[in-house]
């Protein structure tokens, strides 16, 4: 009898439950995240503040639902870049293998020597902090490995004799890379999407940590935090809460993508 | 005599580049008719797949006298597991070759893929499936209709029936005589099998260091073996058996 999936099971409820949290806050917040309330300063957590209040009196849950938003859409959108442009890359350069290929992985290994965040300072010292310039610059670091991943499975499958066949049959070199191929490293793929999602929701929480992430007009649960930091003892719920909410989405992202991974060594 | 479907004089291939190329064959000359099957015999290594990839031009570096007679030769791998997409139905496999032939109406691969079901000894019902769900004779069975399906006159087959066990071995010999009967295919057919060899083809080169270093009827070769490596080969099959 097959074992109980459990990574794959926890994780699949946990980011569900995360997922539709967020989702809430795009549609509704208790309170409109920046409103400040003089009388509520410094407020515990409450019925009336479930998440407690700021030191201006703004409600924890609001700014944290509005912040759990805005660190999703923007590790989606670095996602997407990374993760298509490497798809892209990879897949002809495993494909065709060669000269270019040498270069374009020598390149991506130039790019992944650095560590990405450092990487994505310089590039948002030049261009200055924002939601887009954010996206980019994690966007374009987050190349280099959706690349080598899908490169790698590339070079298995591109001598196999089904590959081979097709192309006796007289298919085209594209459609034999998009439609004969890419459906067989769905598996890898997805759950390399998991950790550079992962990744991407940490990246754009330490850059706003640091200050040089998303503007204050829209603020990240990275941004919040770093505004909390100065209050970590006298007011630990603004800390604690949209930490939580990172460490939770983390996690069960992370389980699902393990758990993806175990289901497919089952599988194969 | 019609012309012949395959002809090639004095081929010579390599593989590598550079300082690493090597020479793989050597000065083949070799005739296939119209509805003959011609085995090709040899240990792994000498060059006998190379000589059928050769044929579909699959290898490009090559000097010589090459023609090839029919419209996109096809092959049949030896290894059922590996030759059919994991990732689709049966349905969409068998139907890919039209595809690529430009056959845009779905009804018309439908019917086309019916139509050559029955012949090759498989089942609507197989359509729907992907290959992990059949056996391995049945898959080797998708895998000959999917050489057959954009009406190739040449198929190559490279080792065939060696991965299956011995029943289906003699199913599919079966199959594939019948084919070539109703259909009028030749068959280039590689194996180091002789006994396979023997009951499927009507000629035998027997290929050793990248030259054919025999060539003739089957029962000549079997009864009057004259090269001193068939004789060996031979030998070690008896033994076998």
């Amino acid at each position: 009898m097959r074992k109980k999936n459990w990574y794959l099971t926890i994780g699949i409820v946990l980011t569900a439950c995360m997922l539709i949290f967020i989702a809430v806050g795009f549609f509704w917040t208790p309170y409109a995240p920046s409103a400040m309330s003089a009388g509520d300063r410094n407020g515990r957590p409450s019925l009336r503040h479930l998440f407690g209040c700021d030191s201006f009196g703004r409600d924890v849950f609001s700014r944290t639902l509005e912040g759990a938003g805005s660190t999703l859409t923007i590790a989606l959108a670095v996602l997407a870049v990374g993760a298509v442009c490497g798809l892209v890359i990879g897949a002809l350069c495993g494909y065709y293998g060669g000269a270019a290929d040498a270069l374009i992985m020598r390149l991506c290994d130039a790019v992944a020597a650095f560590p990405s965040v450092l990487l994505a300072m310089v590039v948002l010292a030049v261009t200055g902090p924002g939601k887009y310039n954010v996206i980019g610059a994690l966007g374009v670091l987050f190349i280099p490995s959706f690349a080598r991943l899908v490169r790698g499975e590339f070079l298995k499958y591109r001598d196999r004799d089904f590959v081979q066949s097709a192309r006796l049959m007289g298919v085209s070199d594209l459609r034999i890379i998009f439609v004969h191929i890419l459906p067989n490293i769905w598996p890898v793929l997805l759950s390399g999407l998991t950790i550079g999602f992962n990744n991407a929701v940490l990246a754009e929480a330490s850059m706003s940590y640091l200050g040089i992430g998303v503007s204050a007009q829209e603020p990240s649960l990275g941004y919040m935090l770093k505004d909390a930091q100065g209050y970590f003892f006298t007011l630990p719920w603004c800390t604690a809460f949209p930490a939580a909410v990172v460490i939770l989405l983390i996690l069960g992202v992370g389980l699902l993508g393990e758990g993806i991974r175990e289901r497919m060594g089952v599988a194969s | 005599m019609s012309d012949p479907i395959v002809r090639v004089r004095n081929l010579s291939s390599w593989y590598g580049k550079g300082r690493e190329r090597k020479q793989v064959l050597r000065d083949v000359s070799v005739e296939l008719a119209p509805g003959e099957v011609l085995g090709i015999v040899g240990e792994s290594g000498s060059g006998k797949t190379t000589l059928a990839k050769c044929v579909l031009g699959m290898v490009t570096d090559i000097t010589g006298e090459l023609t090839v007679n029919s419209r996109r030769p096809q092959m049949v791998f030896q290894d059922p597991y590996g030759s059919l997409n994991p990732a689709k139905t049966v349905g969409w496999i068998l139907e890919e070759p039209l595809r690529a032939a430009g056959v845009k109406d779905k009804n018309q691969r439908r019917k086309k893929v019916a139509e050559l079901l029955p012949l090759v000894g498989l089942e609507e019902e197989h359509l729907n499936r992907k290959p992990a769900q059949l056996s391995g004779g049945q898959r080797q069975r998708v895998a000959i209709a999917a050489a057959l399906i954009q009406g190739s006159r040449l198929i190559v087959l490279d080792e065939p029936v060696s991965a299956l066990d011995v029943t289906l071995q003699a199913q599919i010999l079966r199959l594939l005589a019948e084919l070539k009967e109703r259909l009028g295919l030749s068959y280039l057919f590689i194996s180091h099998d002789l006994a396979v060899v023997y009951q499927l083809c009507d000629r035998v080169a027997v290929m050793t260091g990248g030259e054919i270093v025999e060539m003739g009827d089957v029962d000549e070769i079997y009864d009057h073996p004259k090269h001193p490596y068939t004789k060996k080969l031979l030998d070690a099959s008896l033994a076998l058996d």
